[in-house]
């Protein structure tokens, strides 16, 4: 059992499907603690699920609560929201570029909206994460013209820019498998040797299988049901 | 069915159909006063918002400088052009027909009614809804079927303060620059177009002089409401209907065109309500 509190906390909560999502989600309970991973596995006819959207408050449970931080996202302000979102660090499932802004800006825009640091401070970092991700730096261009293996690449930067305190990343390594694998999980073993909580989607056998994730928790998805395997201790 | 059956039928069809265009009509009113109820809501917390010292983050400061540029610098050169050649139309018909009724010292305060008060507010935001408007509806609309939108707010983003509140600031800004350019230069224009063609006193100081005493306090209070009111709610109404896009790609044209229609409405409502509280 961790005595600290949960960073993340779902208790008996569903969410229905509605247009946006393939699937809803039925019932689920889970917590992540600091330093924890909790690894998901989607089905591959299912994988647009509200899952990270409802992890970050974007989607109102139906039943149940989603507490992030000890807060419950149905209780907060607008802006008390949007600055616990400012401590997600999150990789999309489908990209999330803002077309209009250029790949660099759109790696440090929630890093220079929430905090104060100096854009010298934030651009070394990003910097730091391009060289550890494989980029030999970050990445200009509008995202339109970026290849997609260099986006994902920079989507891992964006993730993790600014040590957030929760990671969602979604799929993070489809298409890019060989090259990503190693850095990310890497990055990944690192934000939790500072506290930061994980969480993991993935379809490929290959990647639920690795023996290099060290998952605390492993979950699979049948349907709407978040089936969450025991905690590794 | 007899003569008072036929009677009684027809009348209670006609009130039928009475009643039913007064509902049609009662549902109309309270439909449009709801969404004008909204657009009020969004632009008086749009304001409070930005008379929050914290709100003006870096990434908003840095979208607010983005939208002055696009709004209003990139519209200097056009509002010149109509400026110039407003200028000389309307500042030499005056001078012409005030010339001819005897009436050459009404000429300074004419100006000001014509270009001051009603041509420049009006032009400048007529040009500012058919540059900046659409695109607003059009961009925005594109970023909410994207899911652009949605990538902001997870990455804490407000869209309010992001997207609408630099967009509704930089439009105000915008129109009031563009007016006073518009203003002067219509102003300028028409004096070296008068005095080039001998339709106007050459003498600079009388035509100033001319302008500056047709001036009251009250104009400018008139002017500022007439730049920036409808500059407001253009920018309101663009960004509420880009925002609120749902669907795929093919709506955003639609809310653009609904976009554009509202604040032209918006704009000559404006303008001819305070014309009359000025007047009256």
């Amino acid at each position: 059992m961790n005595a600290s509190p949960a960073i993340l906390e779902f208790s008996d909560v569903t969410i229905e499907s509605g247009s946006h999502y393939e699937s809803g989600l039925w019932n689920s309970s889970f917590n992540l603690h600091a330093g924890e991973l909790l690894l998901v596995r989607m089905e591959r006819e299912g994988e647009r699920l509200p899952l990270a959207d409802a992890t970050e408050g974007l989607v109102p449970p139906t039943q149940g609560n989603i507490q992030f931080l000890g807060e419950n996202w149905q209780r907060i302000s607008a802006d008390r929201a949007a600055g616990l979102r400012g401590k997600i660090g999150r990789l999309f499932e489908d990209e999330g570029w803002i077309t209009d802004l250029e790949v660099d800006q759109n790696i440090m825009l929630a890093e220079r909206h929430h905090t104060r640091r100096s854009e010298k401070d934030i651009t070394e970092e990003a910097l730091q994460l391009a060289r550890v991700f494989g980029l030999p730096g970050l990445p200009r261009g509008l995202p339109e013209s970026m290849r997609r293996w260099d986006l994902r690449k920079a989507a891992c930067i964006r993730a993790f820019l600014g040590q957030p305190a929760f990671i969602i990343l979604e799929q993070p390594v489809r298409g890019v498998y060989a090259d990503l694998l190693a850095p990310l999980i890497s990055a990944v073993q690192s934000a939790r040797r500072r506290g930061a909580a994980v969480l993991w989607t993935v379809t490929d056998l290959k990647i639920w299988n690795h023996p290099g994730i060290f998952a605390t928790t492993r979950a699979r998805m049948f349907g709407s049901q978040l089936q969450v395997e025991e905690k590794e201790s | 069915m007899n003569d008072s059956g036929r009677k009684t039928v027809s009348q209670v069809s006609v009130c039928h159909l009475v009643l039913q265009s007064l509902a049609n009509v009662g549902r109309f009113v309270r439909t449009q006063s709801r969404e004008v109820q909204y657009l009020f809501a969004v632009l008086a917390t749009t304001l409070f918002l930005s008379a929050q010292p914290r709100r003006w983050r870096r990434t908003v400061r840095a979208m607010f400088a983005r939208q002055v540029l696009f709004f209003g610098v990139e519209s200097v050169r056009f509002i010149l052009i109509v400026a110039v050649l407003m200028g000389i139309s309307v500042v030499v018909q005056l001078g012409v027909w005030t010339g001819k009724l005897g009436q050459s010292r009404q000429l300074g305060p004419l100006l000001v009614v014509v270009v001051a008060r009603e041509l420049g507010p009006l032009f400048a935001n007529f040009v500012l809804i058919v540059r900046g408007g659409s695109a607003i509806a059009t961009e925005l609309g594109i970023m909410k079927t994207g899911g652009e939108v949605r990538v902001l707010q997870a990455q804490g983003l407000e869209p309010l303060l992001f997207l609408v509140l630099p967009r509704v600031l930089a439009m105000a800004l915008s129109a009031f620059c563009l007016t006073v350019i518009f203003v002067f230069v219509a102003f300028a224009s028409g004096y070296g177009f008068g005095a080039f063609t001998g339709l106007a006193n050459p003498d600079p100081t009388v035509f100033l002089n001319s302008v500056f005493k047709a001036v009251h306090p009250f104009d400018a209070i008139g002017f500022l409401v007439k730049c920036l009111l409808p500059a407001l709610l253009t920018a309101v109404i663009c960004c509420t209907e880009g925002l609120s896009v749902e669907g795929g790609v093919m709506q955003v044209p639609q809310a653009a065109k609904r976009a554009l229609a509202r604040s032209l409405a918006a704009l000559f409502l404006t303008s001819a309500v305070v014309s009359l509280l000025t007047y009256m």
